[in-house]
């Protein structure tokens, strides 16, 4: 078993190339030169969408988006500019209609803990564990204005999202009552500073509390068809 | 460089230039470079995406299923706005969806053993992006490195060492030259008299990386295909009737999957011409073979900028980041509750001042440095030790081993043709050893067995 790099040296293949009829010389030429530009289309275009913004990928920030999108986009930084310093947890609670007609709201329920629980001890989490609600909670942050007002269609598609995570969480039905209504809050605590620094910041927890939202059965496990 | 180089040189820059051109451009056609780089990627890959799917296998639904929280119509709506592809769009019902699910389990096996590579890496591409774009926010940067190798690897011939294809070949190659041999044919002579034909198992044959004209490789690729590989393409080819009719695909998309359902059929047509064929078939089969070198040796240097650019990027801006810039960047992802599976190792190994300086200030140097290193062999090859071994820390600490592979697998990219050819003999001699203490099992390849050995595994007869 040996690399084929040392078993067929580079003369051999000339005389490959040589060996050929003028037509199909003249063929492999125009193809070497495709796939050169092609290439350096594709890194250039790739490059662009990665870098920060900058005066070409201003200029042509169109082209690079239309082909980037959706399949060569590269969406993660590994830890850059900075690692994530907060823990984002997502609480829920309801309010439940019993069936002698009165109606409870539930305590805060920390979703997010969940996670944290089915993580622990876990060599491999699963995404539904690690980020299936983290991700979601992202994604309807980025789509909606401070108030809680969703942006666009994306914001739209986010709040339906987080209320079907949760209905698949909470159930249909909860502490012996169905479910009529939601409402979600984010709890934001930074990580504490490490012990070894000399650095001291408030770590206390922020909340930001959300709209209730009515559950309708396209909320519920099995409603999504 | 030779007397006869430097005698060379007296010609002048220009001659100079001219040979090392022709000589770069023999390189890129003659051959599909970095036969075993390439199928360390494809195996790295493959893996990854086999384990992850069947350790989601009882969340399926929940991730990707019909009714997960990210519903088929929601799903429906965002795909609508940017044409991501899926085929999972194509029908909202369940079955559809667990068929999907097993297929794309079936192809990353395919892709992982290197079985009718051409076709399962294809297979392999459809299954990744059917189940990640089907649901986006579930993905993490593992997939997302995932989903771009799997579309360059169509285009690689990553199944020139340890995959099935080439011990298919490897194989057809055998009873050929022994039945040519038998025969005593002139043919097998002369055939016999070159060490080409014989003395390069592993490489030569599918895809053919002899990289020029020679019978037994030619027959090899038109015979080693055998019946496995028309039935695929028959069947990929009624599939993409019924999607084309159906309307399943966008305008792009049809083209390119026909493009290359098209090429894999003809590839095969001229092999098989090739074989008795004139001079001018005989051409067609060594420039479709160029090509072939030409878009694997083309996307082999896309990959390789591709890792590139993950590291510099991510060094860059790394650089801006004032947790970076301090020395503690590391110890916050090890107090995130969602990373960290094991709180006390990241609390201990976080509790060191010293050591998460050292590994911070270290992450950044090594992703800054890495592109730069690859003038270096040396230096790359430790700065690739360095990464290997924070990839495999990050899969135990922060509880993303898959991720940790599919990083691992795109740094192999890089690793040096010794190590991976020392590797793949120390592997083979061991799965021989495992396969010689399993009971029934014989060591190592098929190869005649010692009498006494024969009497012995027949004690029957012996009786």
């Amino acid at each position: 078993m040996e690399p084929a790099a040392q078993q067929a040296p580079g003369g051999e293949g000339m005389r490959g190339i040589a060996a050929l009829s003028l037509p199909a010389r003249i063929f492999v030429a125009i193809a070497v030169a495709v796939v050169t530009v092609g290439i350096a289309f594709h890194v250039a275009m790739v490059f662009l969408q990665t870098a920060p913004d900058n005066t070409i990928s201003k200029r042509h920030g169109e082209l690079v988006d239309s082909y980037v999108y959706p399949e060569f986009e590269r969406n993660w930084k590994l830890f850059a500019p900075n690692p994530l310093q907060q823990n984002v947890a997502v609480h829920a609670r309801a309010t439940v209609a019993k069936h002698d007609g009165t109606t409870e709201t539930t305590g805060w329920v920390n979703l997010s803990a969940m996670d944290g629980e089915a993580i622990h001890g876990n060599p491999a989490p699963s995404h539904t564990q690690q980020n299936e609600l983290r991700r979601a909670w992202e994604f309807y942050v980025d789509n909606h204005d401070e108030k809680g007002k969703p942006l666009g269609l994306r914001g739209r598609l986010s709040e339906q999202y987080i209320k079907r995570i949760v209905m698949r969480r909470f159930g249909p039905e909860l502490n012996g009552g169905s479910v009529e209504r939601i409402q979600v809050r984010s709890a934001v605590t930074p990580v504490a500073p490490p012990r070894w620094s000399d650095e001291r910041y408030d770590v206390k927890t922020r909340y930001t509390t959300q709209p209730w939202w009515q559950v309708t059965s396209a909320d519920l496990p099995g409603g999504g068809k | 460089m030779t007397d006869e180089g430097r005698y060379m040189g007296i010609e002048g820059p220009r001659a100079r230039v001219e040979r090392c051109v022709s000589r770069g451009l023999a390189r890129i056609t003659a051959q599909a470079l970095g036969p075993y780089q390439t199928a360390i990627v494809r195996i790295g890959f493959g893996a990854a995406w086999l384990f992850f799917l069947l350790r989601e296998w009882p969340h399926r639904q929940e991730l990707y299923g019909p009714d997960s929280p990210w519903t088929w119509g929601l799903a429906r709506q965002l795909i609508d706005t940017n044409d991501a592809f899926t085929v999972l769009m194509w029908s909202s019902s369940n079955s559809w969806f667990q068929l999907v699910y097993v297929v794309a389990i079936a192809a990353a096996a395919a892709v992982l053993l290197g079985w009718h590579t051409r076709a399962s890496t294809v297979l392999f591409m459809v299954g990744v992006l059917s189940l990640q774009n089907r649901s986006v926010f579930m993905g993490d940067g593992g997939d997302n490195i995932i989903h771009l190798m799997s579309m360059y690897l169509v285009f690689t011939r990553c199944a020139q060492v340890w995959s099935l294809d080439a011990r298919r070949t490897r194989r057809f190659r055998e009873r050929r030259k022994a039945a040519t041999e038998r025969a005593g044919e002139p043919g097998g002579e002369q055939l016999a008299g070159r060490p080409d034909a014989v003395e390069r198992p592993d490489t030569a044959g599918y895809p053919d990386t002899a990289g020029r004209p020679d019978a037994v490789g030619v027959a090899a690729v038109a015979g080693s295909a055998g019946v496995g590989g028309v039935v695929l393409w028959t069947v990929f080819g009624a599939v993409l009737v019924g999607s084309s009719v159906a309307g399943g695909f966008s305008i792009g998309w049809a083209l390119f999957y026909w493009a290359l359902w098209a090429v894999h059929g003809l590839w095969w047509v001229v092999n098989r011409a090739a074989v008795r064929g004139g001079t001018a078939v005989r051409e067609l089969r060594d420039v479709c073979d160029i090509l072939a070198n030409l878009a694997h040796n083309g996307v082999l240097l896309v990959i390789m900028i591709e890792v590139c650019l993950v590291y510099s990027t991510a060094g860059w801006f790394k650089i801006q980041g004032s947790r970076w810039q301090d020395g503690t960047a590391v110890y916050y992802p090890m107090n995130l509750d969602y990373f960290t599976p094991w709180p006390e190792l990241s609390h201990l190994l976080a509790g060191n001042g010293v050591m998460v300086f050292l590994v911070t200030y270290g992450t950044v140097a090594t992703q800054v440095a890495f592109p730069f290193t690859l003038l270096n062999r040396r230096a790359k090859n430790v700065l690739l030790a360095f990464m290997i071994t924070e990839h495999l820390s990050i899969a135990v600490l922060l509880g993303l081993p898959f991720f940790s592979l599919a990083m691992i697998a795109a740094d192999a990219v890089f690793l040096p043709t010794a190590f991976l050819v020392w590797a793949g003999r120390h592997c083979a001699a061991f799965g021989g050893r495992v396969r010689g203490l399993l009971p029934g099992g014989h060591p190592g390849e098929p190869r005649p067995a010692p009498e006494g050995a024969a009497h012995e595994a027949a004690p029957k007869v012996s009786a």
